[in-house]
């Protein structure tokens, strides 16, 4: 049926391109590999979860189709059924439409780096493809995107794999995810990307040098980018990704490439775009202003009256203030539909309700004097009267009785319950699953939507809903018990994204200014690979403790990274001794007293001492790690005097032998502040009790 | 099977143009203009005729309404859409009743003693079968077509007579139509042209481009200085979307401004409109009315924050009231607005009026 390929073509993507009779094809990702819309996505597929009364893959197939592409791959893991039914049953399917769909399910897919993989097995794209999610929902005309791209792997062959769309939108806007946040630093000219950095929890941000000692000189380093998550893939992607079998997302491949750069010779561009409107919806904080965004039209021409799923009876109307109505809706005297409410067919709402930035699903019931601001309700939903839902997702079925007070935040999954005159606080979750289903099944760690729900069906062992959470006649079980439950709160979390916290991105934006501003500076171009490296060492170092891991793993660990890093042994030293002493600034943050820094520190020396005693075994080893300590303690020199009762430690746990403290101390002052430093009284105190013992020991040893 | 697959093509070419109609228009309007839109309808239709399966008349009519009104809800505000398809439709009944031999005239001239008695023409009537039907409405499709084509050249054509030297003339906008007006009627004479920007999609700069490229005077202000401009302009000369079925406009945004500045300075309000703009419809059908896209033009997304606190709307089209128009020009000549329901009757059947 691709055959028919040339008759859809859109005029300017066709121009002078010789590989023009390939049709333009797409692989489109319909599981997020994630678990963010949990309790909700244990029954319905992230996909499928409705927005705007319209199912989410519909959205990204139709962005597909308008882009003139002409086959799609849909790849579907998670309730790979529902998938298959609901585009069976849709436009897409049919035989007439332009996009000839394909739809490949397993149930082995556990992330994008696999489906990937499976597309080069299969053998499935010959050309350029798109490559987008199922959840993504925009109305960039790529084709622009495209042409550069090919008019850069023609121009030097196959050295650009992958152009990435992104949307110009500056910081503090709200639909930008702030997981997906970005830094990017590229070149103006060509529009590669040099360095691509997720900008998500981090205070500081590192550029590596060689970025601006690069040929090109105008390059951008820009944070004011939404990641579409569109992206416009060679052949080669795929089968990049069969030859690093490690590359799970497209920012390990990202990485990959930039890191590879000069080995592989392969290139990542961006393209940036003003116009249109691209978005993923990564997460229930996303829902919300893609959601938002699309009832104020900003998708236009996907917009709720355009129908252009073409479904019977899906079709409404829009009028003033963007307030779209369904076929067969009935409103009660005196309610109000303020602004930006989207209501689907066969929805009644009674008298005097006041609803606005809303939207309502199929076939819902909604009381008296309700106040519904933000709401997103599915389809068959039923509410009472008195009831006040504020930036809440009701699903599907769910009913809410009288008085009920839903805060911000609130999710009801499936078919749950709720009241009567409860008040829900911020931020509950209520699922007709249990809870600790859910943490058995935590085993599995790789973190897909993909759960076994067989076995979660053999545990019928109801347990009796809990009135005082979910009201008198309520049905489900919260989420969320307490906020002092740190696994609840990264849920809660999860479902709604990080909005609580919007500082970090300001400082890390200012961080960015500046350290772009001084790209002058001169640092040897390895600092990169030194810094990652610390950075992993840290990691590892935290996990072990969080995990309890034996050193000997952590000692194999760092080891895989030494490699991996080309970091010499010596580095490896330095930057261990580094990281241990620095550990309790890191968790803790910087304002210590040194009582406080050496309280936490000692503890640690003595847990991973085993750690150093693998890597100081030689005289040298043992003056590079007290040079390590000793240029720390020269830059944090508040705290110089707990450097005695490091040294102290560390001896104690042998991992320095006291010759080498010695000689240390006598020769290794190269300058006046580390002159200055072993004049510290503790530590000429400390060099003395040494030499006595010394003196001691030889005695007895005579 | 060739016939099936014949159908299958069809089908598809019907979708293919669904969905450019759903897609059309990012903002600036429509990418083709109204009369390519309804040239590709009309040739669409006379695909359906000869290859859909039917027997009779009605058959046929029935196979175009369904038709017809898929094509006017992908698209509610592209009028054109649905005006061609009344127009098939009444080449489909013209053609019956020739067939029949009564009299086309008979069926036109209803008097209100005529309506009450007859009970309207029953569908009955389209039963019959007529062998030389097919052809013959495809015949007439085929005038429509040529109609089609040469309107802009017809309205073109009429220029002179409306356009006099040393005038100043006002346009707002870009049409196809008053381009190729203003531009005929410079090659005989000089005169001046004010363009309005016509925010937020500023075609009105395309506009004046393209009318300087032929030499003619051109001066492009912003839409704020229409009403202080206006004393100095002898005429404005204006293109629409849709003319109303009260003889009133639905024109780019910014037309209203100019008609009542217009009317204030008793200037004369000239309306280029091609025949197949006219439209059954009525200014008070809320929903399909308006065309909001979207707000990108008039605050960008990229603004950030402050998006999240205002909304923003983007409408495209104004209504103009049919008192404010002075002159319409089509293809067929110069009608007051008071005129138009007779055209109407004329272009189309009144059983039609909704599909």
């Amino acid at each position: 049926m691709s055959s028919r390929g040339g008759k859809q073509k859109k005029g300017n993507v066709t121009s002078e391109q010789e590989e023009e009779e390939q049709p333009l094809q797409a692989v489109l990702v319909a599981d997020s590999f994630n678990r963010r819309f949990f309790p909700i996505s244990k029954d319905q597929p992230r996909a499928l979860l409705p927005l705007g009364n319209v199912a989410m893959i519909d959205y990204t197939l139709e962005f597909l189709t308008s882009t003139g592409v002409q086959e799609t791959f849909v790849f579907c893991c998670w309730m790979s059924n529902k998938i298959k039914d609901h585009l069976l049953k849709s436009k897409w399917c049919r035989p007439t439409s332009p996009n000839v769909v394909h739809i490949i399910t397993s149930d082995l897919y556990r992330s994008l780096g696999d489906v990937l993989r499976d597309v080069d097995a299969k053998n499935l794209v010959r050309n350029d493809f798109i490559l987008v999610y199922g959840d993504v929902v925009s109305n960039i005309d790529v084709s622009q995107a495209l042409q550069e791209h090919r008019h850069r792997r023609k121009v030097d062959k196959n050295i650009s794999v992958m152009t990435m769309v992104f949307k110009e939108s500056s910081p503090g806007h709200k639909s930008r995810c702030e997981e997906d946040d970005v830094i990017v630093a590229m070149d103006s000219k060509s529009k590669r990307v040099l360095h691509y950095q997720k900008t998500q929890g981090l205070k500081k941000l590192q550029f590596p040098m060689n970025i601006f000692q690069h040929g090109s000189d105008e390059f951008e380093v820009r944070h004011d980018l939404l990641d579409c998550h569109i992206s416009i893939c060679s052949p080669q992607v795929a089968e990049l990704f069969t030859d690093n079998f490690d590359y799970q997302t497209r920012s390990d491949f990202v990485r990959g490439i930039l890191v590879n750069e000069e080995i592989l010779g392969n290139q990542i561009h961006l393209y940036v775009t003003q116009d249109g409107y691209g978005a993923r919806v990564s997460n229930l904080q996303m829902y919300d202003s893609v959601s938002s965004d699309m009832v104020r039209r900003w998708v236009y021409p996907l917009t709720p009256e355009a129908n252009f799923t073409d479904q019977q009876g899906q079709g409404c109307t829009h009028s003033r203030h963007n307030v779209y109505r369904g076929a067969e809706v009935s409103l009660g005297q005196g309610s109000q539909m303020e602004e930006n409410v989207l209501i689907g067919r066969d929805t009644s709402i009674g008298a005097n309700c006041r609803i606005s930035n809303s939207v309502i699903g199929n076939n819902c019931t909604i009381g008296d004097n309700v106040v519904l601001d933000r709401a997103y309700m599915w389809n068959n939903v039923h509410i009472s009267s008195n009831v006040e839902i504020h930036q809440s997702v009701v699903c599907d079925g769910a009913v809410v009785k009288e008085a009920v007070r839903l805060n911000k935040q609130c999710v009801l999954a499936y078919n749950v319950v709720i009241g009567p005159n409860l008040s829900l606080p911020e931020g509950t979750v209520v699922s007709m699953h249990h809870p600790e289903e859910e943490e058995e099944d935590d085993d599995d760690e790789f973190l897909s939507d993909d759960q076994e729900v067989g076995h979660s069906k053999d545990k019928t062992r109801q347990k009796a809903f809990n009135p005082a959470e979910v009201g008198p006649e309520g049905k489900g079980y919260i989420w969320k018990a307490s906020m002092d439950d740190t696994e609840d709160e990264e849920l809660a979390q999860c479902l709604w994204g990080l909005v609580l916290n919007p500082d970090p991105e300001s400082d890390s934006e200012s961080e960015a200014s500046e350290e772009s501003q001084d790209h002058s500076r001169s640092v040897s171009p390895e600092i990169d690979d030194v810094n990652a490296f610390q950075l992993e060492v840290l990691g590892t170092l935290q996990r072990g403790l969080e995990e309890n891991i034996v050193c000997d793993n952590l000692v194999l660990e760092i080891n895989s990274l030494k490699y991996a890093y080309n970091i010499t042994l010596k580095e490896v030293m330095q930057i261990l001794t580094r990281v241990v002493l620095e550990y309790p600034f890191q968790q803790q943050g910087t304002q210590l007293t040194t009582l406080q820094y050496t309280g936490s520190l000692l503890p640690l020396l003595k847990t991973w001492s085993p750690v150093f005693k693998n890597y100081i075994k030689r005289p040298q080893d043992h003056l590079d790690c007290l040079s390590a300590v000793e240029e720390l303690f020269l830059e944090q020199d508040t705290h110089q005097t707990a450097m005695v009762k490091v040294l102290m430690k560390m001896y104690q746990l042998e991992i320095l032998e006291e010759e080498a403290i010695l000689k240390w101390f006598s020769t290794g002052a190269t300058n006046d502040k580390s002159r200055q430093l072993r004049k510290n009284q503790g530590l000429q105190k400390f060099i003395k009790w040494l030499e006595e013992a010394e003196d001691e020991s030889s005695e007895e040893g005579e | 099977m060739p016939g099936a697959d014949k159908e299958a093509d069809l089908t598809e070419r019907i979708e293919a143009f669904l969905a450019d109609l759903k897609r059309g228009g990012c903002g600036t309007g429509p990418i083709r203009g109204s009369g390519e839109t309804a040239r590709e309808t009309t040739a669409l239709l006379r695909k359906v005729t000869a290859q859909a399966r039917w027997s009779s008349a009605g058959d046929l009519m029935e196979i175009i309404r369904k038709e017809g009104r898929r094509m006017t809800a992908a698209q509610p505000s592209e009028t054109t859409v649905g005006n061609m398809v009344l127009r098939v439709l009444k080449i489909i009944r013209e053609e019956y009743a020739r067939s029949r031999g009564s009299s086309e005239e008979t069926d036109q001239q209803e008097s209100l003693h005529k309506l009450l008695t007859s009970g309207g023409l029953s569908e009955e009537n389209f039963r019959q079968h007529f062998v030389h039907l097919k052809a013959n409405v495809i015949e007439a499709i085929n005038e429509l077509l040529t109609e089609l084509d040469g309107t802009t050249d017809n309205i073109a054509m009429q220029a002179l007579e409306h356009i006099h030297s040393n005038e100043v003339i006002m346009t707002v906008g870009r049409s196809r139509t008053v381009e190729a007006f203003l531009k005929d009627a410079a090659r005989k004479r000089k005169f001046h042209v004010i363009v309005a920007e016509c925010a937020p999609f500023c075609q009105g700069h395309e506009m004046a481009t393209n009318l300087s490229k032929t030499g003619i005077e051109t001066t492009v202000i912003a839409d704020a200085a229409i009403f202080a401009v206006m004393s100095r302009v002898n005429k404005v000369i204006i293109g629409t979307q849709t003319v109303l079925a009260n003889g009133g406009l639905r024109a780019v945004n910014g037309t209203h401004t100019v008609a009542l500045a217009a009317r204030h300075h008793s200037t004369p309000l000239i309306v280029c409109a091609p025949m197949f703009k006219l439209s059954p419809q009525f200014p008070n059908e809320e929903d399909t009315f308006h065309k909001f896209v979207s707000p990108h033009e008039v605050l960008p997304f990229t603004e950030g924050e402050i998006l999240s606190k205002v909304n923003v709307h983007c409408p495209v089209f104004d209504y103009v009231p049919p008192e404010l128009i002075t002159l319409f020009i089509s293809n067929i000549g110069g009608n007051a607005p008071s005129y138009i329901y007779r055209l109407m009757s004329e272009l189309y059947h009144p059983e039609d009026h909704d599909l």
